[in-house]
């Protein structure tokens, strides 16, 4: 009886996926869940433009990415310059087990943060989310050696911020 | 692609396979290469450590629900077992169906195509929604106004909820009348299509999920008290 339709369905199982894009574009979580109900809302009612058969990961995380560039590009960039450097400060002093670990994840999430945006949506889409330069050229609708170049630049400055631990 | 973006175009497997063996031999013999790739390994495996836990945690109800589709019968009777509405949300539905009737008070007094009239403090449907609701069945949409489920509430009265394109509500029966027990309004810039698509607002899942008594109606439950009069 609670049963969706294949596209529902198809675009329910892709939530949590497209949940992670929203986190890595939007470091706010309530920003990021707004971006992801958006993006819902977006891929439902466009439903019709959706070819069959054609993947719809990639047309959902087109769309995700689209909205973002439209309504929080310029709230992000604020909120990267403004956002702490508070990271570093407890780094080697905390004693407990794991501590480390933990750290190093906000490091990394933080430095995420602080690429620019072309930069950050290109490592998010394939060094998380897992999409091949192809995929994600025509997701983006750029050349491959753009988002190859990107890639070089963003995770090389990822590398340096997060420190050559 | 320069040698860098060969280097990492090699470390994401995007190479093809001869020049996958050829970047493979550089990096074994060059140890720069070779931490250069391990560092940035770690650093892929830290980015999907950190990240990798949003896709792991549950997602929540809000996401969920907007995928609902209207047509789609919940079940109401176990989702009431299993939740109680609580008072904020009966207070927002009191609060938009407040608002609606002023609105519809106040703006449309006149017209006699209105589809919801005031009489002595009480919303009945009218025009577009009361034909919908005495003679349309949810397996047979047709029309601007969709029924989406029917059922009997704790008082024995049939109630009915419909989609409208100004927004969605229920009506009960009331002395061989419909009367709206609520109304809620499409929520800001969107269509009816996407309410059709996207499911029962919840404040009105609410409202069914505290005033329906048993299950909702199948397709000859339904016709058979269309049949009846919905008495």
């Amino acid at each position: 009886m609670d049963h969706l339709s294949p596209f529902e369905d198809q675009l329910a199982a892709l939530l949590p996926r497209l949940r992670r894009f929203a986190h890595a574009l939007s470091h706010d979580a309530a920003d990021a869940d707004d971006l992801t109900q958006a993006t819902v809302e977006r891929a439902l009612r466009s439903k019709a433009q959706w070819e069959p058969g054609s993947r719809l990961d990639s047309w959902c995380y087109r769309i995700m990415r689209n909205l973002w560039i439209d309504t929080a590009r310029a709230r992000t960039r604020k909120t990267a310059r403004e956002a702490p450097e508070e990271e570093g400060l407890s780094v080697g002093e905390d004693p407990r087990p794991g501590m480390e670990a933990a750290v190093d994840l906000r490091r990394v999430m933080a430095a995420m943060e602080r690429l620019p945006d072309e930069q950050r949506e290109v490592v998010a889409l394939i060094l998380v989310e897992g999409f091949g330069y192809r995929e994600v050229s025509e997701m983006l609708g750029l050349p491959i050696g753009t988002v190859s170049s990107r890639l070089v630049r963003g995770r090389t400055a990822l590398l340096a911020m997060v420190g050559e631990a | 692609m320069n040698d860098d973006e060969k280097f990492f175009a090699w470390l994401d497997g995007e190479l093809g396979p001869s020049e996958a063996a050829e970047m493979e031999v550089r990096v074994a013999a060059d140890p720069e290469l070779k931490r250069l790739a391990d560092q940035h390994r770690a650093l892929g495996s830290q980015l999907r450590s950190a990240f990798d836990p949003i896709a792991d945690s549950p997602v929540p109800q809000t996401l969920q629900a907007a995928l609902r589709p209207t047509a789609q019968v919940i079940d109401f009777g176990a989702a009431k077992r299993a939740r109680s509405m609580p008072a904020v949300a009966q207070w927002t539905a009191m609060a938009a169906t407040l608002a609606i009737g002023i609105f519809i008070g106040t703006r449309v007094p006149q017209e006699s195509s209105a589809p919801v009239q005031a009489e002595a403090g009480k919303l009945y449907a009218a025009a577009s929604i009361n034909r919908a609701l005495d003679t349309e069945l949810a397996s047979a949409p047709k029309g601007d106004v969709r029924i989406g489920i029917t059922y009997r509430d704790s008082a024995g009265e049939i109630c009915r909820t419909f989609t409208a394109p100004a927004g969605s509500g229920l009506a009960c029966r009331n002395s061989g009348r419909w009367q709206m027990k609520g109304l809620f309004a499409a929520p800001e810039g969107q269509g009816s299509d996407y309410r059709m698509a996207a499911g029962m607002d919840p404040n009105l899942a609410a409202l069914v999920d505290s005033t329906i008594a048993g299950e909702a109606f199948d397709e000859a439950a339904e016709k058979a008290a269309k049949e009846k009069g919905w008495k």
